[in-house]
């Protein structure tokens, strides 16, 4: 193998890979707190697109700006990605003799890597398929009309699949990082670590509760649509 | 001590000898009564001693401090002599470490890995004039704490569990694993080694050197003598990523190295 | 046949062999490093107490210098010692230790101001020098009047190890590891080489060489508990003594501590005594104050373990499968203390034992611990008798122990000695008497006789089981030649290993037949060799009717000064002989710049010679008359015994310390 002698690609590539993920897992944990709103009622389901759309700011709905912000989640995703592609096991055999490590060593943290690489790949179509959606319909947003898409539209096993892909992704990803780069370390690194796998584990199991729920009052709205047409209320 | 009835323990190797025309790798099991304070180093020469004088395993200190008898124990990379069976159930399955060149059933040639890492790492301190200091004259004074951290970082015994244990170097084989950037920690501490953080990246600054850890902290959890190595990488990427990162990367010593050509 | 040629073969990857690779390297000839394992695996990453040093830069250490650490030494190998070779070794250990540093071995450094310490058992704070701060510390070992060991942590070998073999790749010097030397190659009485054989694939390969050194540790794995690594066999003593030609010297003084761990063997430090540990029988009974009712628990190693195997003789010992032992009790010191101040101890405790020592006694005994007889040599580390063979290290004696080493002295001595013998064989290789003369044909000799024995064992039906023969001599140098000897005894021990000797000649193996990697025709062909060095240790013993260091015999209590005052010197001339021949060197009191005495601990019990009250009057008068004269101590050691002569001649300089600096020695001029 040739060595990058003075190259600084390699110190770009990792860091752009670390801030990518970073960015991408924070606002995925903003982003289904918000959709979580519809837990409150549709009401305030609405009042958090409206939000988004901009309207509390410019006193009118630009759906543009929602386009722009899935556009550029998805070139983060695409750029983070790309440059996770590099760590995925890239032959068979490379997969093979990876998986075999992982199984004789029975080790907790190069297990959550696997979790990564898998849900990392699973994301690649279920993720695509989402943002590109929200990126090219960005006005089909709101109570009745995502209720409509997740349970007509056939969508909800997608979202089923892809939020425990992205939470477990995301807190994952959020630990490792910590520990990758010595973040929070304290006095005691190692304590510091089992804290942050503490708040790791109940992340996963917030956020999946939280999930699940908010899916579920999508689908139980988009299967009583029918009996509620009097309140259709966009345009 | 208690009068209960010793265990029996079932005790399953792997065993291989590339050696032998028509080998093939396979388990054999021996039975060992336990006895109090029994260590697999007294375990394993038994067997060799009573029931196979073929066995090969590599022991040289049996105290925990050469670092030649890292295993697989129970899948788990550890030093066998400083094992105790009573911390294990009645079933142990050993293996040699993986990646290691194997010489035969539990005996790897893990020291020309090491030996190799070590050469390409330089892991010795680079003086820039090569005329040393007159040794009839006071030594340099160093602050004690710093030694004390030094030699903290100077405890790894380069027994191979680290590489063991971690999943990177299954895939890339040319990583440096936690051993090697560890190794980069302790030098880049000690102020009598003049190397600067563009000399380390040019050793380290790229996918099989501290880029290339995925941070999968098997290195941590085996190490025997629970180096600080989460903390040491965490510290060598953050380096390595300031000096790669500003423009005066081209401003390293190469105390050793002249200006190479990218080889092949 | 596979011939390797270099200018320097190194036997052995120790501190002592890197240390002669690297000086020899340095001075621009090749060297090539045969090793049974990773060098950074070797023994010497064992110690951990330290090394000694006269740098004077702790408190307690202050006003140290050559002259104490001489007669430290002197006293401590019980006059056994060279004692030019002595003085050698101390003017030039603090340059090893500065020089060391500069390899990268970090040591402890002394820290201003005031700090608590435990001394004998009490409580004492120590006040350290403004100007020492960041100096290289030292801390306190049996035997010596200044603190002067100096340490890194609990790790000092591992650091020095780390810190050579790093130096070694530096210098790019050649490592071969898993490569066992067999026998000698030597021709027309010159050694040129080894015959080795590759512990992986079984090749036999000859190296042939200008200068051969052999640097490869004890044999405290002739016994059958030590605390050595399980790699210390004695085969380097025993290849130079099957040459028929070189020499060992003194090899039946070998040395025991007190407190190592049962069953594996693992030392635990000096300290836990030194902080208040107690020693405990059977019926948990504190007996170290009915022997020694001063010093208790404190006395010399030597003496603290006679008394423990006399308490077990007495019946009092602990019974266990792996034989009888004693407790050593910590759990007085509290927990606090113990984590604190005893942590390998903790660790050795929980990872060996499985016991927790603030809780639980300690199951200890007295077990071999240190070779100090080894392949005689000149003060150039050549042997007497074999020229172009050198050794250096716990394998050799060149002699600075004696009958006795003191704690700390032996790292000092594997760097030090591999410094100073670089540097002789480098003279050597440099001269043209180095000059290669041997032909293919006489070194095919060699090789085919190796060949030959291996062939044999693996092919001879019904013959001894290798494991027999050595656990048997295991357990007659632990039962009569150990720490406690008497002639009836001794007489046993000699006849016993003579037959092992010839039964191993018998010695096949079974079961595993391979010529490559061969853990049971390792064991065979080893043992056959470990039987000759435990035949020299017993039969050495047998002879010497005094007791002196740490040879102890019951039957002549007393030092013997008029008789014994010469080393032992061991060959095995004729490959036929079923005992070794033993013949003597004589030290001359009249040569000695201290002449025997008292040592200071330890019984008075010495038959002394007039020549030493002659010789000491001689020196009190040249001492007085210099002194009147306002000679300064360099002067009037000069005058006593010249030795500078004989060092090389970059390592003759003086040793700078806090007060003793050159810039105001020169300004006193
Ligand atoms: C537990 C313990 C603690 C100690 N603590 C201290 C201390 O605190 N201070 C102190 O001064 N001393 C201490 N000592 C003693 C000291 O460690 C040794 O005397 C010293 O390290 C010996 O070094 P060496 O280089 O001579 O040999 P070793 O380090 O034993 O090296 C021998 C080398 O020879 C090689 N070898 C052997 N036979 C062959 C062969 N046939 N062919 C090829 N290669 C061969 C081996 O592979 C090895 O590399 C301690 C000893 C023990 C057992
Ligand atoms: C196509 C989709 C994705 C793929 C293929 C993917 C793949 C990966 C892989 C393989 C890693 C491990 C990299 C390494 O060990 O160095 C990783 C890390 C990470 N991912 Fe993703 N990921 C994807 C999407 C996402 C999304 C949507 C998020 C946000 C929730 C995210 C957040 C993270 C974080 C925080 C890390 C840790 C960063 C690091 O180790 O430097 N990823 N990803
Ligand atoms: S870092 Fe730890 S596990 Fe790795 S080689 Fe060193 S001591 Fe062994
Ligand atoms: S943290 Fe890095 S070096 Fe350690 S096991 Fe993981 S990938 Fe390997
Ligand atoms: S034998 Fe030395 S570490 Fe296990």
């Amino acid at each position: 193998m040739s060595k990058l002698h003075h190259s600084r690609v390699p110190a770009y590539l990792d860091f752009l890979q670390s801030m990518s993920g970073l960015i991408l897992a924070l606002f995925i944990v903003g982003h289904i707190l918000f959709e979580a709103s519809i837990l409150l009622g549709p009401d305030a389901m609405e009042k958090m697109t409206l939000f988004f759309e901009g309207y509390y700011f410019f006193g009118a709905r630009y759906p543009i700006i929602i386009t722009l912000l899935a556009a550029f989640i998805f070139a983060l995703f695409i750029l983070h990605a790309a440059l996770a592609i590099r760590k995925i096991p890239s032959t068979y055999l490379q997969y093979k003799t990876f998986k075999t490590h992982k199984d004789r060593f029975r080790h907790e943290d190069t297990s959550l890597w696997m979790v990564q690489v898998v849900t990392g790949f699973a994301m690649f179509f279920l993720g695509s398929v989402h943002l590109y959606f929200m990126m090219v319909n960005p006005s089909k947003i709101g109570p009745y009309l995502s209720a409509q898409r997740v349970v007509e539209g056939w969508m909800w096993p997608l979202y089923l699949l892809l939020l425990f892909c992205v939470v477990l992704h995301a807190f994952v990803g959020l630990y490792r990082l910590a520990l990758k780069w010595g973040w929070f370390e304290g006095k005691n690194y190692r304590t510091s670590r089992k804290i942050m796998k503490r708040l790791m584990r109940a992340g996963i199991a917030a956020y999946i509760v939280i999930g699940l729920a908010s899916l579920g009052t999508y689908i139980s709205i988009g299967l009583h649509l029918d009996e509620t047409p009097a309140v259709k209320v966009d345009k | 001590m208690s009068d209960t009835k010793p265990r029996k323990l079932k005790i399953n190797i792997l065993r291989y000898d590339p050696h032998i025309k028509g080998d093939e790798p396979h388990i054999d099991t021996f039975e060992i009564e336990e006895a109090p304070g029994m260590t697999l180093f007294i375990v394993l020469n038994d067997i060799r001693e009573h029931h196979d004088a073929s066995l090969k395993f590599d022991f040289v200190c049996r105290a925990g401090i050469c670092g030649s008898c890292g295993m697989l124990i129970n899948g788990k990379p550890g030093l066998a002599c400083s094992t105790l069976t009573s911390r294990l159930p009645d079933e142990i399955n050993l293996a040699p470490l993986p990646f290691f060149e194997l010489i035969g059933d539990l005996s790897i040639y893990n020291g020309k890995w090491m030996r190799g890492m070590n050469e390409r790492l330089e892991t010795w301190i680079h003086h820039k004039e090569k005329e040393l200091r007159d040794i009839d004259r006071i030594e340099e004074p160093m602050d004690p704490d710093l030694a004390e951290e030094i030699y903290e970082l100077d405890r790894c015994i380069e027994c191979g569990c680290c590489i063991a244990g971690c999943g990177t170097i299954q895939m890339n084989e040319n990583f440096v694993g936690a051993v090697g950037l560890n190794k980069i920690a302790r030098y880049r501490l000690d102020p009598r080694d003049e190397r600067t953080d563009a000399d380390y990246y040019e050793l380290i600054g790229d996918e099989n050197g501290v880029f290339g850890c995925m941070t999968l902290l098997g290195c941590e959890d085996v190490c025997p003598k629970k180096l600080p190595l989460q903390s040491k990488i965490a510290y060598m990427r953050r380096q390595m990523v300031k000096t790669g990162l500003n423009n005066n990367i081209r401003k390293c010593n190469c105390l050793q190295h002249e200006e190479k050509m990218p080889e092949h | 046949m596979n011939i390797i040629y270099t200018d320097v073969l190194v036997v052995g990857g120790g501190l002592a062999g890197l240390r002669v690779a690297t000086g020899v390297q340095e001075r621009g000839h090749h060297t090539i490093v045969l090793t049974l394992v990773p060098p950074k695996r070797s023994h010497s990453a064992a110690a951990q107490g330290g090394m000694q040093a006269s740098l004077g830069n702790c408190a307690m250490g202050w006003g140290d210098n050559e002259d104490i650490h001489f007669e430290d030494t002197v006293k401590g190998s019980d006059w056994g010692a060279d004692q030019q070779v002595v003085r050698m070794f101390v003017n030039t250990a603090p340059k090893a230790i500065r020089q060391l540093t500069h390899y990268g071995v970090p040591w402890n450094r002394v820290r201003k101001g005031k700090h608590e310490s435990i001394i004998n058992a009490e409580k004492v704070v120590i006040e350290e020098k403004e100007e020492a701060h960041g100096l290289i510390t030292a801390r306190d070992f049996g035997g010596t009047k200044k603190w002067r060991t100096c340490y890194t942590s609990d790790g000092t070998g591992h650091s020095m190890l780390y810190a050579m073999d790093n130096k070694a790749h530096e210098d790019r010097v050649e490592i071969h590891e898993r490569m066992e030397a067999l026998s000698l190659i030597h021709h027309h009485g010159r050694c040129y080489g080894v015959v080795a054989r590759n512990l992986m694939s079984g090749e036999i390969v000859a190296y042939i060489a200008k200068a051969t050194t052999i640097a490869t540790g004890g044999y405290g794995r002739i016994y059958e508990v030590s605390t050595n690594a399980i790699i210390c066999q004695g085969t380097g003593q025993a290849i130079a003594l099957e040459s028929g030609i070189a020499t060992l010297g003194n090899m039946e003084a070998v040395q025991f501590h007190p407190t190592a761990i049962v069953p594996v063997g693992i030392l635990t430090t000096e300290g836990c005594r030194g902080d208040g540990g107690l020693l405990r029988d059977v019926d948990g009974y504190r007996f170290m104050p009915d022997y020694e009712p001063e010093k208790k628990e404190l006395a010399s190693r030597d003496v603290v373990s006679r008394r423990m195997i006399e308490h077990i003789r007495k019946g009092k010992g602990v019974p266990s499968r792996y034989g009888d032992h004693l407790w050593l009790d910590i759990t007085i010191l509290g927990r606090k203390h113990i984590e604190k101040n005893l942590r390998e101890v903790k660790d050795i405790c929980e990872n060996f034992l499985g016991i927790d020592p603030a809780v639980d006694w300690i199951p200890v005994r007295p077990t071999q611990h240190y070779s100090m007889g080894g392949i005689r040599t000149k003060h150039t580390g050549e042997s007497q008798t074999l020229k172009g063979l050198y050794a250096c290290g716990e394998a050799a004696c060149w002699d600075m122990h004696g009958f006795n080493r003191l704690g700390g002295n032996s790292v000092s001595e594997t760097v030090v000695s591999g410094m100073l013998v670089a540097e002789y064989i480098s003279d050597f290789c440099d001269s043209p008497q180095s000059h290669i003369g041997i032909s293919t044909g006489a070194i095919e000799v060699f090789v085919e006789a190796e060949k030959e024995k291996i062939h044999r064992l693996l092919n001879n039906e019904g013959g001894e089981d290798a494991y027999v023969l050595r656990r048997a001599m295991e357990k007659i140098m632990m039962e009569k030649v150990g720490i406690f000897r008497n002639g009836k005894d001794l007489q046993d021990a000699v006849e016993q290993l003579e037959q092992l000797h010839i039964r191993s000649k018998n010695i096949g193996v079974f079961r595993s037949k391979s010529y490559a990697a061969n853990p049971a025709l390792v064991v065979a062909y080893r043992t056959q060799k470990m039987i000759k060095v435990a035949l020299t240790v017993a039969y050495g013993a047998l002879l010497r009717t005094e007791s002196r260091g740490a040879h102890a015999r019951e039957d002549y209590p007393m030092r013997d000064d008029i008789n014994w005052l010469k080393r032992t010197i061991t060959s095995w001339p004729d490959p036929e002989q079923t005992l070794p021949t033993v013949t003597y060197e004589p030290i001359d009191i009249m040569d000695m710049e201290l002449p025997p005495g008292w040592r200071g601990y330890g019984k008075k019990n010495i038959i002394e010679n007039p020549d030493s009250a002659i010789q000491q009057a001689k020196i009190d008068a040249i001492r007085n008359e210099l002194l009147k004269k306002g000679a300064d101590r360099f002067a009037i050691q000069k005058a006593l015994m010249p030795y500078e002569h004989l060092l090389p001649e970059r390592y003759r300089g003086r040793n700078e310390r806090l007060y003793e600096r050159f810039d105001e020695q020169k300004d006193d001029q």
